[in-house]
């Protein structure tokens, strides 16, 4: 079955034209032409409806040899005349003679993936855009009705349908479409004789599909969220055993890892050598291409390399790396199909709007034994089950990360208890041999991995977290 | 690319397509591109931003706005996003009006910058940052320098059934330096970062001697002990205390928030707040702030808001909606990330207005406790009135003296509490605007300037 299309040209009409005018030496433009829908909630009402939002444009990517080295020139453009097209020309070519990037040579594929279309695409949610949204929306609300003390206070939901395209100094033309699907919504708990002040549980979820059969499975969880953030207390401060799930990590592990295990952090001295240990023993790591409905599978990377899953890390030691073209290039190595254009902490749809760079698609950790939640508390015995962090703020640099708490749950005598708010939570995410850091400090896993926007991975049991508090 | 004015014509007749289908209607296009240079110790990356351009329409449905936007300023383009958008239009779109008073004015208004970025070639621009760089090298033991400079230009056209006509064009320069030092696989680092709206004139305060100062603090970050966490004394350095100001406060003055019944500041309008010292100001007016804007994408004129005036909480900000709700009216907040996004009310400038306590009187004040400094993040808590701070190192204040610097960490609590706990505002000479990026919810990232002086108050810090 081959994907939806709009039968967008973007790329390839710019490629003729660069070859009409003769743009030598070696290049590649990307093209994405995207229309959005959104409907946006003030509390149950609809406040606005946006759509069709439509963006179409071209990233062009010049790349030549300079001094032994490459330089880099980068264009970008929703203006897709031709004059328009000569002056990105212009600007990324006058970029290549200042720019410097230290490979020597590199190679740009000449031909697509043979593999065929991977589940990227809700093609339902492509076929009636609107009627797939309202929908949704409307399941969204219909899960608030008849609960007391509990509504949206506000939310949105919007539906991307993508198509990319690219083409090269090398001949190769591809050809991709995908769906994006980004919810937020924020539920507020409210009233009762107890006259506590309101509290409020706010999710943002991106996936590709638009699928409305876990909304109220979710509200309910929401909901329970939002209720127990109006009577929670502050945590104690000091170290404690923090267990983490995937919706959690989240927000700390792929920004980090995703450059730290990158050929950028290893242009810059600043990634594990193969074989140093970054992990405790029972962390591996892969990185995965091919999931199916991940945000970041595909066929082909956006520099036309196939897909694939990797191991990065084994038992807690470093194996292998990402690349792209260029990192690969300074490598001397192929690249591993990791040229992306995507920003990992929210998913863009201007993607034709940045140049490449090395990043993971999906980074899936490996499953432990630990097969419930409650057994997971059982191990942790006291402290921790952290359930949301304000912004953890994930810093690809020092690797640390950390934020406050905006609903976690006490763990007392191997039992998830009260409910916690308050305080922080943060360290580093990956440190040398015996130093402290949540990936060397992992004593126990869940068995059970859950798909989260570039990240699939179980439940982690963490000690000696730090944990700050009022007393 | 030519500029945006010379699409005028086609932008106000897709615009009159709608016109005849609802009670009111409008229009924002816009144009932007840029300069961006990128150094570090691998790479040198000296380009251009993306040039962009298309239009948003936005009408109002009889119970709900609608919009439609599209890339590209051709008249195909313009009209088939007027016409989609027509196609949302049922009868109650002519028979009733939107809320709240519809911008009328007419103006053009335009960044004069004294020393634009895009006035340099690129080896001068090239010079400029390496000469950052070599600055920070010149402290021994820096691993490695990222030096970023950017100049944007963002042109906007704002036309509307109601008569409204208003364009700007605004220039923003924006620098960072981050000495990054390295040893046995930790990495730390250090920032120094100015912008604003102008030329390379805002960047004046990036000095050799400010530059020097954030390396040796990025080597000494390294060496760094744990600091101390829980309830402790808190002085905020000025980006910090914009932050706050930003963060913790602003998005509660945000008056969809109150309309939505989602913020904790809505009963204590009219009330005290803080101290009868402390003053906060959201200002999209503000002479070359890094969020100053001329009109808002409503069509009215950027303007200075008192939010809370000597402790007590007197105003919030005001789309067109929002005003009417409340009887007031619009304060040039209603901001659009882009012609791709909606608008929401933003702030524009959000700070503290200067004390009369100096850093040394503060410290002394606080006794023991962090300076917190060079802020790295924030996130709002509208309805909850929590607060979370981040900030990349913080100093030790022993026995009433700045002692060393630690590490990276993340200040919580109650924001009520925090303003009710302040004890002083640093002096005007060290009040400065910071540039920042701001989002409304998780995305629509929009610039936000943030500011202040030094703050002293009380709060729970931690590791982060």
């Amino acid at each position: 079955m081959t994907d939806p299309t709009f039968g967008a040209e973007t790329a390839y009409r710019a490629a003729d034209h660069l070859r009409k005018t003769s743009l030598a030496g070696t290049w590649d433009v990307f093209g994405e032409k995207a229309e959005r829908f959104e409907i946006h909630l003030n509390g149950t009402k609809r406040e606005m409806v946006r759509g069709p939002v439509r963006i179409e444009g071209i990233g062009l990517r010049v790349l030549r040899p300079v001094d032994g080295q490459l330089g880099i020139g980068f264009a970008a453009t929703s203006d897709r005349s031709a004059e328009s097209l000569s002056r990105a020309v212009q600007d990324a070519e006058a970029a290549a003679r200042y720019s410097r990037f230290p490979a020597a040579h590199v190679e740009l594929p000449a031909a697509a993936p043979n593999a065929g279309p991977v589940d990227s695409v809700d093609r339902g949610a492509w076929a009636k855009p609107l009627e797939s949204l309202n929908a949704y929306v409307h399941e969204l609300v219909s899960a608030f009705e008849g609960r007391h003390g509990v509504v949206p206070s506000f939310g949105s939901v919007h539906l991307t349908l993508g198509e990319s395209t690219l083409a090269n100094s090398a001949g190769l033309e591809h050809r991709a479409s995908r769906t994006l699907v980004d919810v937020e919504v924020a539920v507020k708990a409210f009233g009762g004789p107890e006259g506590r002040p309101p509290g409020e549980y706010w999710v943002v979820g991106h996936s590709v599909r638009l699928d409305p059969s876990n909304v109220r499975s979710d509200v309910e969880t929401w909901c329970q969220r939002a209720k127990d953030v109006r009577v929670a207390k502050s945590p104690t401060a000091g170290e404690q055993t923090v267990v983490i799930p995937p919706r959690a990590l989240a927000d700390v592990l792929p920004d980090i890892l995703s450059f730290r295990l990158s050929g950028a952090a290893q242009l810059r001295g600043m990634a594990p050598k193969p074989g140093e240990t970054i992990g405790a023993e029972p962390i591996s790591i892969w990185d995965d291409g091919t999931l199916p409905f991940a945000l970041g599978t595909a066929t082909a990377d956006d520099e036309g390399h196939a897909q694939s899953r990797r191991r990065l890390v084994h038992a807690g030691r470093a194996e292998a790396t990402l690349y792209d073209v260029l990192h690969g290039g300074a490598s001397q190595v192929p690249s591993t199909g990791n040229g992306r254009r995507d920003i990992l902490s929210y998913p863009d749809w201007e993607r034709f709007s940045h140049a490449p760079g090395p990043m993971a698609t999906t980074l899936v950790v490996g499953t432990g034994d630990v097969a419930t939640d409650a057994e997971l508390a059982e191990v942790a015995g006291e402290g921790i089950w952290l359930d949301q962090l304000g912004y953890a703020f994930p810093d690809a640099l020092s690797g640390a990360y950390g934020g406050e708490i905006r609903i976690g749950y006490r763990i007392h005598r191997g039992k998830i208890t009260e409910p916690l708010r308050g305080g922080t939570i943060g360290g580093l995410v990956v440190a040398g041999t015996g130093e402290r850091s949540l990936l060397n400090s992992v004593v126990a896993m869940g068995s059970r991995a859950e798909l989260m926007p570039h990240l699939s991975c179980p439940t982690l049991v963490v000690e000696k977290m730090g944990v700050g508090g009022a007393d | 690319m030519s500029g945006l004015r010379d699409s005028e014509d086609a932008v106000t007749r897709a615009l009159g397509r709608i016109a005849p289908n609802t009670s009111y209607a409008e229009a924002m296009a816009e144009r932007s591109d840029g300069l961006r240079l990128r150094l570090d110790r691998s790479q040198t990356s000296l380009g251009v931003d993306p040039r962009l351009e298309g239009a948003v329409f936005r009408a109002w449905a009889g119970d709900e706005w609608v919009e439609a936007a599209s890339s590209g300023l051709d008249a195909a383009s313009l009209t088939a996003t007027a016409d989609a958008l027509r196609s949302h239009l049922g009868a109650k779109a002519k028979s009733t009006p939107p809320p709240g008073i519809s911008a009328t004015g007419s103006g053009e208004r335009q960044t004069h910058a004294k020393r634009p970025v895009a006035a340099l070639s690129p080896e001068e621009r090239l010079e400029i940052a390496r000469r950052m760089s070599e600055t920070a090298k010149s402290v021994g033991g820096i691993h490695d320098v990222i030096v970023t400079l950017v100049g944007q230009t963002e042109e906007r056209l704002f036309v509307s059934t109601a008569g409204a006509r208003r364009w700007q064009q605004i220039e923003r320069t924006r620098a960072a330096v981050v000495p990054i030092a390295m040893e046995n696989g930790k990495v730390e680092y250090d920032y120094v970062s100015l912008g604003g709206t102008g030329g390379l004139e805002v960047l004046d305060g990036l000095t050799d001697d400010e530059i020097v100062r954030t390396a040796k603090e990025a080597k000494a970050l390294l060496m760094a002990g744990s600091a101390p966490t829980g309830s402790m004394n808190v002085i905020l350095d000025p980006g910090t205390a914009g932050t706050f100001a930003h963060e913790s406060f602003g998005h509660g003055t945000e008056a969809d928030q109150l309309l939505r019944d989602r913020s904790y500041l809505k009963p204590l309008l009219g009330e005290m707040v803080g101290p009868e010292f402390l003053t906060l100001v959201d200002d999209g007016s503000y002479p070359q702030g890094w969020g100053s804007v001329f009109f808002d994408d409503e069509g009215h004129p950027s303007q200075r808001t008192v939010l809370v005036d000597h402790g007590k909480f007197v105003s919030v900000l005001h789309d067109r909606e929002s005003a009417a709700f409340f009887g007031r009216t619009a304060t040039g907040n209603t901001r659009r990330a882009d012609f791709l996004s909606r608008p929401f009310v933003r702030m524009t400038n959000t700070f503290v207005e200067p004390g009369d306590w100096s850093l040394d009187e503060l410290v002394k004040e606080a006794k023991d406790g962090l300076l917190l400094q060079n802020c790295t993040s924030g996130i709002e808590d509208p309805l909850g009135g929590q607060m979370q701070i981040k900030v990349k190192k913080a100093r030790r204040i022993v026995h009433g003296e700045l002692g060393a610097v630690g590490p990276s960490m993340a200040l919580s609590g109650k924001v009520l509490d925090f303003l009710k706990g302040i004890r002083g505002v640093g002096r005007a000479d060290v009040f400065g605007i910071f540039p920042g990026s701001c989002g409304k919810g998780h995305t629509d990232l929009i610039p936000a300037g943030t500011g202040g002086s030094y703050l002293l108050s009380h709060a729970v810090v931690g590791p982060a």
